[in-house]
């Protein structure tokens, strides 16, 4: 079948379609995406199942792994499992969210710095080179001492600290595009910048954007858990895959089972992530079949 | 191109067999150890010196470094340690107007000749004005005793005046002294050089009322005149010391009362800054008569002011005229002092090390060195004492019991110098209600949370003194586990529950919040369990937890939390006055829950003048006993401490009566390294002298 | 050439005092306070910690305070709040550890990424390059702390083998080789695990531009010569990927200084990273502001660094 018959949008899919990898993980993202969603749903609601992640039984504090609780329990005798999969929504809307948020910053500013150049650019991109040298963690810590260390916070805090990476590509993107003959038609039209930016080029360069995005989604996720395990996380009861790793690690030689799980969740999620977007990127390109 | 290539797949090969390498030699290390002991510690000394630092990897090194007059036998008991001897007395100066009129009241006090010996006086004597009593124990209440029978003329009252003038003390009360010579100034006290305080005979009025003038027309800025008290006369404890002689510092140098003298001044002085002042603000003097004594007098009873003499003493050959900066550069990172193992090496953030004193006073220790090594994480400390990195672990409470019953370690347990208690703000008006406090303590299944946040390892807490003390009150009965009961008091109280399951007063929801900080397993299961039981009774609990720096200075030194999960460490002592006394309930001060019972006030202020053995075991038993009752706190636990040693790693062998004495580590009151001197590794054994007594 | 270095270090100059400046103002908003000792302690009274914070400075406003602290930084007197010694001599006693482990690691990324990175491209679209592909994932997607005590744990429960701090302790070392190899060893497991990230993200870069070159004209033309296809890979097509190798030296120098505290902690590793994360927690605003100084200004050199590298290498990258 000849893909020239084909628009980019479809030869995207078709591509990504053939990547046997990519299609795994993103299977997976998908069924992370639901338990997520579902046991998020029931997190919300209230309603307990498989058990309650907050029911705290002292009888049956730190026990392995058993028939009665598939991944052990906490020093609370929560159930493991029950809080692993209450969650997910979490550790996922942070990474979501996050990523959101930094989008929206950098593509804003990468796009200003692109389109118009000249001192324009070099003082914002001076700008991002400041920004870039900033000890995040000290930005983090101070945010999290003053404002409370609340999921919002937590969220809007590391979503500002990721944006300097995207403002770059976009740039880089906007910089290439504003060159293109579709660009220069427009301006020849009498089409005013804005309609430009976002009328014509940005469409163009959704795709890396999108493939930044998808493999930011992890960055977040395992900044949320560094955060949690240093201390600086989401405040008790509610349970998420950081703190079950910060809760159970003074136990860490009497309860592996408190560090292993959520630990592999947190690895395989931000695996999958990875490789779906890893997939996705190479099908947007246009290069060969070597990428 | 081939240069190419072999870096391209030959170094990565080179780092995987020199990885390999190292590896297999670490496997091979052999256990071979030293005759060392290493322990653990999780922070870094800042600095090393007794009279300044006050964090506690500091004070670690500084109990096996430095010694003071007295120290904590193992019964926690207070024993004579490098003063041989001491002896408590007292001076109890009444005054006159007249000489003869103290003549005459000391003819008065010959004809009760008879009750001298009750009254533990043994001298008397007239000097000017004052008639100067000398007793062999101290204490108001013979004095008072006393005054009574011999006012038949009238005595001239004394009154004490505290002045605070920010600066130029000394310069201030000279120049007043000059300019009024009427007030008969007989003593003076500096606290740096920003307050003075000073006892002159007479009425309060005429005194305070020159000294705002004077301080007025002076125009010192912010400065305050008060009245502390109004006296009959000066009771002056007096305690002596006889010092050991012979006695060398680490340098060789001999130690003698020069440098107590010497650790007093730096104690009290303003560009040394030590935060141990305030243990030492009542004496009045010291001097130092011969080389081998020490005599100190106190401006009033104070007993506890005994215990502060456990504080080291530093040398003054070596830090005398010297500035602090130069205390910082040469001393506090390679201190001289006079226990039993000296300082040798310090490599920052890893280890320091400390070698045997060859002349202790005491005997020279067996060991060669005690090494304390930096292992920030707990969970290093513990993997370092598997892998036999340090001979020592401090065992969290889960990992107790694994620990007990492997056979390969000794296990050591004692109860902690600490209570465990979450706290009520009672400036909240929901607060106040005792019958909301007493139903909190009922809701609170204690020694379940004992069960399973300490594994058992703990005792539930009668109050504010922990069992082991001898002053300890342990005939309180703790409050009972009744949550029915609980709901009955809360009803009573005008709390009830409201439609979501949350009681309601006046439209006001039971709901409050329960703070702690972060980094303390323990505290977050206490706080979460309590929100859990508390919940049971109707009761809504929102938990916080705050990072330590943040908690402090936001929360805790402001007094603006509504309920905190905290512990209190508790020296030997039994003055309760700094965090009980309704006076100390400001921001920056150690009343947190603002606690304010007069009775209890009082009790406070008669305990700190009581030197008797037995009143003290009384009061102090009666302060417990009360505070427990009005439950300003919910009293949780004292928790075990518990150490591990492989076992058989290291024995004891110490000198007793019946001769040397070689038993396994062992326990007491004051912990297990209580006798560290006398540790020694089995392997090293053939060096010591032989054991008379054995105790396998 | 001289013009732009020129310019560049007086912009660089300018915004390290700009980012030390921002980031002091953050860390003294923190709320919280330096004081070296436990404020719980009834013991200590209110003349002490008025003394204490007059000697530091901490009542006076905070742009003086700013001001007080760059003053000793750069006449070399700077003091830490904590236990009033010199801050520069606090981090110089960090230094080397700190160094050796991370110049270690950095070998290390470099030499596994560019070996798994050419592997990779040279296999490109076959299994060995995929199977590599999930590995390099896999090594980002670990999380660092959950990854160290993992192996930690298994270590000491496998092989009882010491692996704490620099060194092992209180053993009698057979001969010298053995206690080389002992310093060795704690050397290596720490960069190890601090490498992974490193390895993967090199490989990945190494194997992109590589493919990216051996798709270009010159090398069809190379090939096309008769040239095997060893020859065409590393001498032709890797000069010109050089590229990454050479952010990742320009990364060198603020990498020699940063450090991981995750790491740090878990291996009781006296670093620098530690060293800052502590201060923070205690809030010894003069030790971060030499902390955070340094930094910055080895970020943007090594940024200067390795723009300078670029054009050095290649020609056809102009500096503006």
């Amino acid at each position: 079948m000849n893909d020239e018959f084909l628009s980019p949008g479809q030869r995207m899919m078709r591509r990504f379609r053939r990547d046997r990898i990519g299609m795994i993980a993103t299977a997976c993202v998908a069924v992370l995406f639901v338990v997520a969603v579902t046991f998020g749903t029931l997190s919300l609601l209230g309603i307990p199942f498989p058990a309650d992640p907050n029911l705290t039984n002292l009888e049956v504090k730190l026990r392995p792994p058993s028939a009665e609780h598939w991944l052990g329990t906490d020093n609370l005798g929560r159930d493991v499992l029950a809080r692993l999969l209450h969650g997910a929504y979490i550790s996922l809307s942070v990474g979501f969210v996050a990523v959101f948020v930094s989008l929206a910053i950098g593509v804003v500013v990468g796009a200003v710095s692109g389109y118009f150049g000249g001192w324009v650019d070099n003082v914002i991109m001076r700008v991002v080179d400041a920004i870039m040298c900033f000890p995040t963690f000290f930005l983090i810590l101070t945010a999290v001492a003053l404002m409370g260390p609340s999921l919002i916070n937590i969220i809007v805090v590391i979503g500002l600290v990721s944006w300097t990476g995207t403002a770059r590509l976009v740039r880089a993107e906007f910089l290439t595009l504003r060159e293109s003959e579709y660009v220069r038609a427009a301006r020849g039209l009498g089409q005013n910048s804005f309609a430009i930016i976002f009328k014509h080029i940005l469409p163009n360069a959704a795709a890396p954007i999108f493939v930044t995005a998808v493999l930011g989604i992890p960055d977040a996720i395992l900044t949320e858990a560094g955060l949690s395990f240093l201390g600086f996380g989401v405040q008790p009861p509610q349970a998420t895959w950081g703190n079950i790793i910060s809760d159970g690690k003074s136990y860490i030689l009497d309860a592996w089972w408190l560090i292993l799980f959520p630990g592999l969740a947190i690895f395989l999620s931000a695996l999958a992530f990875y490789l779906a977007g890893d997939a996705l990127r190479r099908a947007a390109s246009s290069k060969s079949e070597t990428q | 191109m081939r240069v190419i290539k072999f870096l391209i797949y030959g170094v990565p090969l080179i780092l995987v067999a020199v990885f390999v390498a190292a590896f297999w030699n670490a496997t091979q290390l052999s256990t071979n150890k030293k005759n060392e002991l290493t322990i653990g510690s999780i922070g870094e000394p800042t600095k090393i010196n007794p009279i300044l630092s006050t964090d506690s990897a500091a004070s670690q090194v500084e109990s096996l470094v430095f010694e003071g007059l007295l120290k904590y036998s193992a019964d926690l008991e207070l024993e004579p340690n490098l003063a041989r001897e001491f002896q408590l007395s007292q001076t109890t100066t009444f005054f006159f107007p007249t000489n003869e009129s103290a003549s005459a009241a000391r003819e008065i006090l010959m004809t009760l000749s008879a009750r001298w010996a009750e009254w533990t006086l043994r001298n008397a004597v007239v000097i000017d004005r004052e008639l100067r009593l000398d007793f062999l124990q101290p204490g108001l209440e013979t004095s008072n005793v006393i005054a009574d029978l011999i006012s038949i003329d009238p005595m001239s009252p004394v009154v004490q005046v505290r002045v605070e003038v920010g600066d130029k003390a000394r310069e201030l009360l000279a120049t007043f002294r000059a300019a009024h010579p009427e007030f008969n100034i007989v003593r003076e006290w500096f606290d740096y050089d920003a307050v003075f305080e000073i006892s002159a005979l007479g009425d309060s009025a005429p005194i305070s009322e020159a000294l705002t003038a004077f301080l007025a027309a002076k125009k010192v800025e912010k400065s305050n005149v008060q009245v502390l008290d109004e006296l009959q006369f000066l009771a002056e404890p007096v305690v002596r010391f006889d010092l050991r002689e012979g006695v060398l510092w680490q340098d060789g140098v001999e130690f003698t009362s020069k440098d107590v003298a010497f650790t007093f001044w730096a104690l009290t002085d303003a560009s040394i800054g030590s935060p141990r002042k305030p243990d030492f603000d009542l004496i009045q003097a010291l001097e130092t008569p011969t080389p081998y004594e020490v005599v100190v007098t106190y401006r009033k009873p104070f007993s506890p002011a005994l215990s502060s003499w456990t504080m080291s003493i530093i040398p003054a050959h070596i830090l005398e005229g010297k500035p602090i900066s130069w205390w910082d550069e040469f001393f506090h990172r390679s201190p001289v002092g006079l226990g039993p193992f000296k300082f040798a090496e310090w490599k920052t953030n890893e280890f320091i090390r400390l070698e045997r004193n060859p002349t202790y006073y005491d005997g020279a220790p067996w060991l060669d060195a005690v090494v304390i090594r930096t292992l920030p994480d707990p969970i290093a400390n513990r993997l370092a004492f598997e892998t036999r990195q340090v001979d020592y672990w401090g065992v969290d409470p889960w990992a107790v019991k694994a620990f007990e019953d492997d056979e390969r370690f000794d296990v050591f347990n004692a109860p902690a110098k600490q209570y465990n208690w979450v706290g009520w703000n009672l400036r909240m008006p929901m607060f106040q209600d005792l019958r909301v406090r007493q139903a909190f303590a009922h809701a609170v299944n204690v020694p379940e949370m004992i069960k399973y946040v300490l594994y058992g390892n703990g005792v539930q807490s009668t109050g504010i003194f922990p069992p082991m003390y001898w002053f300890a009150n342990n005939d309180i009965v703790p409050i009972p586990y009744d949550p029915d009961r609980a709901r009955a008091l809360l009803d009573e109280a005008g709390w009830k529950l409201g439609p979501d399951g949350i009681r309601v007063k006046d439209g006001e929801r039971m709901s409050f919040k329960l703070i702690t900080n972060q980094g303390n397993e323990t505290r977050k299961d206490i706080a979460t369990l309590v929100q859990d039981n508390l919940k049971r009774i109707g009761v809504d609990v929102q938990v916080e937890i705050y990072e330590w720096a943040v908690f402090i200075s936001r929360f805790v030194m402001k007094q603006e939390f509504e309920s905190l999960v905290l512990a209190w460490t508790t020296p030997p002592d039994y003055d309760a006055f700094q965090v009980w006394h309704s006076s100390q309930a400001n921001a920056d001060q150690l009343n947190l829950v603002g606690y304010n019972n007069p009775q209890v006030d009082r009790l406070i202020e008669q305990l700190r003048q009581e030197y008797d053995r037995d009143k003290i075991i009384e009061m102090a038993g009666k302060i417990q006993l009360i505070i427990y009752e009005d439950q300003p706190l919910l009293f949780l636990y004292i928790p075990d401490s518990t150490s591990v040693i492989w076992k058989d790693s290291f024995r004891i062998r110490r000198p007793t009566p019946d001769g040397w004495k070689d038993t396994p580590v062992e326990m007491t009151k004051a912990g297990w390294t209580y006798y560290l001197q006398w540790f020694y590794r089995p392997e090293y054994a053939d060096e010591m002298p032989p054991a008379e007594v054995a105790v396998p | 050439m001289i013009h732009f270095i020129i310019r560049r270090l007086l912009i660089t100059l300018v915004l390290v005092f700009f980012i030390s400046l921002v980031s002091f103002f953050i860390i003294t908003l923190t709320p919280g306070s330096p004081y070296p000792w436990g404020e719980l302690d009834p013991k200590i009274s209110q003349t002490v910690k008025d003394n204490y914070r007059k000697q530091f400075h901490l009542d006076e406003p905070i742009w003086m305070q700013y001001y007080l602290n760059m003053k000793g930084l750069f006449s070399g007197d700077l003091r830490s709040i904590k236990d009033g010694r010199p801050v520069l001599e606090r981090i110089g006693e960090r230094l080397p550890a700190t160094l050796a482990l991370n110049v270690c690691a950095i070998v290390i990324s470099l030499s596994f990424g560019l070996l798994i990175g050419v592997y990779s491209a040279r296999n490109a679209g076959r299994w060995p390059d995929v199977t590599l592909s999930v590995i390099s994932f896999a090594m980002l997607a670990l999380p660092g702390f959950w990854i160290s005590y993992l192996v930690i744990i298994g270590i000491t429960d496998w092989f009882g083998t010491p692996m704490l701090g620099t060194s092992t302790y209180g053993t009698i070392f057979p001969n010298a080789a053995s206690q080389m190899l002992d310093y060795a060893w704690h050397l290596a497991l720490p960069a190890s695990l601090l490498a992974l990230g490193g390895i993967a993200a090199q490989s990945r870069y190494i194997r992109a531009s590589m493919i990216e070159t051996l798709g270009e004209d010159y090398i069809r033309t190379a090939r096309a010569k008769g040239l095997d296809e060893e020859t065409v890979s590393y001498k032709h097509a890797l000069r010109n990927s050089i590229r990454p190798l050479i952010t990742g030296i320009g990364g060198l120098l603020p990498a020699l200084i940063g450090g991981s505290i995750i790491i740090e902690s878990i291996f009781a590793y006296p670093g620098i990273g530690r060293l800052g994360y502590q201060a923070v927690l205690e809030r010894d605003y003069s030790t971060l502001v030499a902390l955070n100084f340094i930094t910055a200004a080895l970020v943007l050199l090594g940024n200067l660094l390795a723009d300078i590298l670029y054009a050095a290498v290649d020609p056809r990258v102009r500096l503006e």
